[in-house]
């Protein structure tokens, strides 16, 4: 213990005190900036060499302190619970959107939907019936006709152009992943390199973080620690990223009918089985659209069949013609037929063949016909049911991942009441620390420039 | 939120901005509800009630439907009921000109002046009997064309029973239409033929007018009262009918308000009740965000 062996012990004080302040700084500044895990100096005593030796002696008291990592307060268990629970957010969010997206194609309860105008329909041929003869009533039905033809086309566009817009949003969703997986592994590459070289890179770490929660959200990943501080990211238990080297994504579209869209490996074609916002859009695409698509048509199916049975039996307004169908069905969907559509005598109101014209009983039949208003309504209890319990699952998604973020954040956060407390300990330790600094130095001076005057 | 956990500004700003963000949503959704009126805008908003909804507004355009069904059949009963009373009269006016024509104080001119006349109203039976609604004849069935009989009073229409219905009811058709055959007989013995042969017999045969064509002339005309009343039973029904169908749309109208439409006193208190919980949630707020230790320090 030499006579400076104080002043040494000071100035170490005085190094971490101010260390200690700089990280206090840095999470202040960093109160508000997304992804931020809040830093702790972690300093130790120095104490004395653990093998004493002749020359290298420890009297007990240490050497003064040591601050040299800073440690970076984030639970990985609940990073890893947050990656999960937000990926699952993602998509029940997505499917929520489609299925409300739909709701709105088919806008009911209103005066405008299919609903009321397969009503109207229904009225014009009992008008019809009324007067069967009646030029007027004929071409109303026909335009009834065509307006409900019309809305089930409609009705289908709309969500077929909805499809294409979610597979639109799923490649740009996926070329995002793929350049977040590219810089996650570039990241991972630094930070290794940093941790190799005895430096903590704790904001390259949470930049990191920051992009793996981003990837979470879009295709849901579990993360495992790698060596030297990286972070190995999956997607379905593949890996994206892997240390330093990292693989691509791309969305395939098979071409068969109904043309399921997949997410697969751009290496080897693999289905990647993506879990977030893409297996949402993946649900809504595949599942969810098909299936409304479908029971629309086989409602137009279903107006289609009904009415023509019935129409094919009766007899046109000349009280010969019979056998002629109202509605096709082709790739266009529900239309009237063209023929009908050219002479509307064709219209068979009457089930009797001449003299009996006038006959309305075939145009009654066909009023009176209710099957494909229940099947309607089936299909949009169907579509409100799973709506609703899409809303809920969000609801309660949404729940659980602001319960783990809040956690995350407590764990993670900084608090400024705390880093205030930290500032003034740093500050009074250092002002203490100098204050020694002062003692020794008056030892010193009274040692040096006072001593072997005696006498004088 | 757990009190072991560490609070900091953020989580208490995330918390307290989901929180508002809550309610402000809570409030849209009422503030839809109120300025639309309606308390179901899509179907997840209830889907039993989306059902019941569309089956009320189908309901009320059904019985819409029936309501004018009905009044078209009420314009056919009408028309037939009024033309038959006429025929009523002019058969009556006939039996008058035949009783006083067998009065034996009448002589051949005489019967020649009443045989002119009764000719007349065999015209005027016959265009009765050629009525028309809305440019159809009612009493001529199911064919088009626009007389039941021609001018000789031979019956053009199809053949009975022929019945014009109508459908007034969920699963109820109410014939709306007589042939000419059912109300003035059949073609060979009807009606007109028997006002023919009094008018020859008037000129040539008077020996038959008293007992053969009276007899004739007032079966034909029992067989009109008959269609009389019984057109107007029919009358009657439909008119309860339409009467039931208007009860009906009332009915469907309050389920589909009831349904579908918002308790106007309960949402606006509901909407009260949520802007003071906004307001209380940003008062809160903003008490519990402002201070730090930093307020406190010198």
């Amino acid at each position: 213990m030499s006579n400076f062996s104080s002043l040494h012990l000071a100035l170490s004080s005085l190094n971490a005190q101010r260390r200690g302040l700089d990280v206090t700084g840095q999470n202040i500044a960093n109160a508000n900036t997304e992804g931020y895990s809040r830093q702790r100096v972690s300093m130790t005593s120095d104490a004395g060499p653990i093998v004493p030796a002749i020359h290298s002696r420890w009297r007990g008291t240490g050497q003064g302190v040591k601050a040299d990592t800073v440690a970076r307060l984030r639970d990985q268990f609940l990073e890893s619970r947050a990656n999960q629970e937000h990926g699952a957010n993602a998509a029940a969010r997505t499917l929520q959107g489609t299925l409300g997206r739909i709701e709105l194609t088919f806008a009911e309860p209103s005066e405008l939907g299919i609903g009321a105008q397969l009503a109207d329909f229904w009225a014009g041929w009992d008008d019809l019936s009324n007067k069967p003869d009646d030029s007027a009533a004929r071409s109303q039905l026909l335009e009834r006709a065509k307006t409900l033809a019309a809305s089930f086309k409609q009705a289908d566009d709309t969500m077929a152009g909805l499809r294409t817009n979610i597979i639109d949003q799923m490649g740009v969703v996926i070329i995002n992943v793929n350049s977040s997986a590219a810089r996650i592994a570039e990241l991972n590459q630094s930070i290794q390199v940093a941790t190799n070289a005895g430096l903590t890179p704790n904001d390259l770490m949470d930049q990191r973080d920051v992009l793996i929660n981003q990837v979470a959200d879009q295709v849901g990943v579990t993360t495992r620690q790698g060596p030297g501080g990286t972070v190995d990211v999956f997607v379905n238990g593949t890996a994206l990223v892997r240390g330093s080297s990292f693989e691509k994504l791309r969305v395939s579209i098979s071409a068969t009918p109904p043309l399921p869209v997949s997410v697969v490996w751009d290496r080897d074609g693999y289905p990647a089985g993506p879990g977030g916002e893409v297996s949402g859009m993946m649900t809504s695409v595949n599942d969810v659209i098909v299936r409304y698509r479908t029971d629309l048509t086989a409602v137009a199916q279903k107006v289609h069949d009904d009415v023509n049975a019935l129409h094919s039996t009766g007899y046109a307004l000349d009280g010969v013609t019979t056998g002629t169908n109202f509605f096709t069905m082709g790739i266009g969907g529900l239309e009237v037929s063209p023929a009908v559509l050219a002479n509307a005598n064709l219209i068979a109101a009457s089930s009797l063949p001449a003299p009996a014209v006038l006959d309305g009983a075939n145009a009654q039949a066909l009023a009176d016909l209710t099957s494909p208003d229940i099947l309607y309504r089936k299909l949009i209890v169907g579509l409100g049911v799973e709506a609703q319990t899409a809303n809920r699952r969000v609801e309660i998604q949404g729940a659980i991942t602001e319960q783990i973020d809040i956690a995350r954040e407590a764990e993670a956060g900084v608090n400024l009441d705390e880093e205030m407390v930290n500032m003034l300990s740093y500050q009074h330790a250092y002002a203490a620390s100098a204050r020694l600094m002062t003692a020794v130095d008056e030892m010193l001076s009274t040692l040096i420039g006072g001593t072997g005057l005696v006498g004088r | 939120m757990a009190s072991a956990f560490r609070v900091t500004q953020r989580t208490m700003s995330t918390g307290a901005l989901n929180n508002l963000q809550q309610n402000l949503s809570r409030m849209q959704t009422m503030q839809e509800h109120l300025s639309s009126g309606k308390a179901i805008g899509k179907p997840s908003d209830s889907p039993t009630g989306t059902v019941a909804a569309l089956r009320y507004r189908s309901d009320i355009r059904r019985s819409g439907q029936y309501v004018r069904n009905a009044q078209d059949g009420l314009g056919w009963l009408g028309t037939a009921d009024t033309a038959l009373t006429k025929v009523s009269e002019v058969t009556r006016r006939v039996r008058d000109l035949l009783m006083s024509s067998v009065n034996g104080a009448i002589g051949p001119g005489e019967r020649d002046a009443i045989a002119a006349e009764v000719d007349v109203l065999r015209q005027e039976l016959i265009s009765l009997a050629n009525t028309t609604y809305q440019g159809r004849p009612v009493f001529a069935g199911k064919v088009s064309g626009t007389q039941a009989y021609d001018a000789a009073g031979n019956y053009l229409g199809s053949p009975s029973p022929s019945p014009v219905e109508r459908a007034v009811a969920p699963g109820m058709k109410v014939q709306v239409n007589m042939t000419g055959e059912q109300i003035f007989g059949p073609n060979a013995t009807d009606l007109f033929k028997v006002v023919a042969k009094i008018a020859n017999d008037l000129r040539t045969n008077p020996g038959d007018l008293a007992v053969t064509d009276l007899t004739n002339l007032d079966a034909a005309s029992t067989q009109i009262l008959n269609s009389v009343a019984g057109i107007g039973a029919r009358y009657l029904q439909v008119e309860t009918m339409r009467a039931r169908m208007d009860d009906a749309i009332l009915e469907h109208t309050n389920g589909l308000a009831e349904v579908e439409s918002i308790d106007l006193p309960k949402a606006i208190t509901e909407l009260q009740m949520q802007e003071m919980a906004y307001k209380a949630a940003l008062s809160a707020t903003s008490r519990t965000l402002q201070p730090s230790l930093m307020d406190f320090m010198r």
